[in-house]
């Protein structure tokens, strides 16, 4: 069905544009939908194995600051024992739970970050590595994201 | 619109006799600003004369990515041209009544130049004046951050354009207040719980700031689509509306940001000089390492992330229904991987 819409705006719509503002726009819309077709087939697995190793996240930074007292380090260790001791999600999963917990954990590691910044600011070398073990969950995600969802090398409708 | 038009330059053409404005259309790429170029044909007892101009109007304010001033910006266009040799295009004027056109706007000159600077990358055709071009970019970036701040800025506007608080008196002042407006706004942009590398961001920012430089007036969105040439040399440098009081790594960073976005590769030109930041360093004497532009890199992605990714935020939140903003959600990712290996994300391809 997106492909489609994809065919139709490159052979009905975009010979008949005059304006070059509406033709970079139909092309950015083509861009989207492209990013969508590439997104749809592996969306759901994707957010059960985070849901899975943000979980694990979480315990590991309470792992990596064990030693510490502060306020923070205790926050950082309830979270661990509550969001990141629950249930690992099964897949096939039931989209709207896994969904909210998902989002659930998301948060949690924002807030874990915040956490590890006011550990790191009063010269705990501890949450440098709790802010490592974060890293190293982010950034391989996000750069499947980024390469699941991206269309083309450059932005549309600029010199 | 071209009648209330007409009606604008009979202001800034007060010998006219005649006004008749032809070919009025809309330029596509204005991320910010809408944009329509059109000549105005001005006859006076003297003769016609054709006047190539745009049309610079603000967006409805609900779809606006950056809150600016055009009158602000009409002024620093017209005290760079006036008092620099950096290449402007003349800002005719500002119309802030929004009866005349629904929002406030400018009109101003339309400097010859090819607009498409990807021609000179890769297998572009003017692939063989990127050096020359790009040289005297470098040269024209120089002139800006060296020029006198109390000539251009004479009252102060462009030391906190946003109206967030950034207190531009020192360095320190400076990069402290500017993150923590980062930090302050990063509820308006959480608009999924994978930002947090943004956040990580501006957390690192204020963790990890390098030495201090003068602070000098910054173009703000310096990038390969903001500038014409021809003859290779540069013939505008365009789209001021970010310009602000800064740090000069910061146009560097946010160049290095947008070679990427824009798939082009200015920061390696001019190469006989060893590209844009040796040549930059032999002019200014700044000594700026690698390390230092990576920080800005970061910095300046941090500036434009906070308004491009808030207006992201209130198009998910259906406070807005703009096109545009959802098509950023989709490209602005592709700065995402840059902006993790800046930050050392374990797993992320170098």
């Amino acid at each position: 069905m997106l492909e489609g819409v994809l065919i139709s705006i490159s052979s009905d719509i975009i010979p008949n544009l005059i304006n070059p503002k509406a033709h970079a726009s139909a092309q950015m819309m083509q861009s989207i939908i492209q990013g969508i077709r590439q997104l749809l087939p592996v969306y759901d697995q994707y957010v059960a194995e985070e849901h899975n190793q943000m979980m694990e996240v979480l315990r590991n930074v309470a792992g990596a600051i064990d030693g510490s007292s502060a306020e923070a380090a205790d926050r950082i260790r309830e979270r661990a024992t509550t969001l990141g001791a629950g249930d690992e999600v099964p897949v096939p999963l039931d989209r709207e739970v896994v969904m909210a917990a998902h989002r659930k954990l998301g948060l949690a590691l924002q807030a874990t970050i915040i956490d590890l910044d006011e550990l790191q600011r009063a010269g705990n070398a501890d949450a440098d590595a709790g802010l490592e073990i974060v890293r190293a969950h982010m950034g391989p995600r996000l750069v499947r994201d980024v390469q699941t969802f991206l269309v083309g090398d450059a932005l549309l409708g600029r010199g | 619109m071209e009648a209330r038009l007409v009606e604008l330059l009979a202001q800034y053409f007060p010998e006219a006799e005649h006004i008749e404005v032809t070919g009025f259309e809309p330029i596509p790429g204005g991320y910010s600003r809408e944009t329509y170029r059109f000549d105005a044909h001005v006859r006076t007892v003297a003769g016609s004369e054709a006047h190539p101009l745009i049309l610079r109007k603000d967006p409805p304010e609900a779809i606006s990515i950056l809150q600016t001033s055009r009158e602000v910006e009409h002024d620093l266009i017209e005290a760079l041209r006036l008092h620099t040799s950096i290449p402007v295009g003349r800002s005719l004027g500002h119309e802030m009544d929004r009866e005349r056109f629904g929002e406030a706007a400018m009109v101003i000159q339309r400097m010859h130049g090819n607009s498409q600077t990807s021609d000179l990358f890769h297998d572009g055709p003017d692939t063989h004046q990127a050096d020359d071009v790009i040289r005297h970019l470098c040269e024209v970036l120089v002139e800006l951050h060296t020029a006198d701040i109390s000539t251009i800025d004479p009252h102060g506007r462009l030391a906190d354009p946003r109206h967030e608080g950034v207190d531009a008196s020192s360095w320190d002042a400076y990069m402290d207040t500017t993150i923590e407006y980062y930090i302050r706004s990063f509820p308006t942009i959480n608009y999924d719980p994978s930002i947090i590398s943004v956040l990580d961001l501006f957390l690192t920012l204020r963790r990890e700031k390098p030495r201090p430089l003068p602070l000098v007036l910054v173009h703000g969105d310096f990038n390969p689509a903001n500038f014409l040439y021809e003859g290779g040399r540069v013939t505008a440098l365009i789209d001021w509306e970010n310009s602000r009081i800064g740090d000069p790594r910061e146009d560097l960073g946010w160049m290095t940001t947008m070679d990427i976005l824009s798939n082009s590769n200015v920061m390696a030109h001019p190469v006989d000089e060893g590209g844009f930041l040796a040549y930059y360093n032999e002019l200014t004497g700044f000594e700026i390492t690698q390390d230092e532009v990576d920080y800005f890199t970061l910095f300046g992605t941090a500036n434009i992330a906070v308004p491009v990714q808030a207006a992201i935020k209130r198009r998910i939140d259906g406070e807005s229904v703009e096109f545009m903003h959802l098509y950023l959600a989709q490209s602005a990712g592709g700065t995402l991987p840059n902006l993790l290996r800046l930050l050392d994300y374990p797993g992320v391809p170098q």
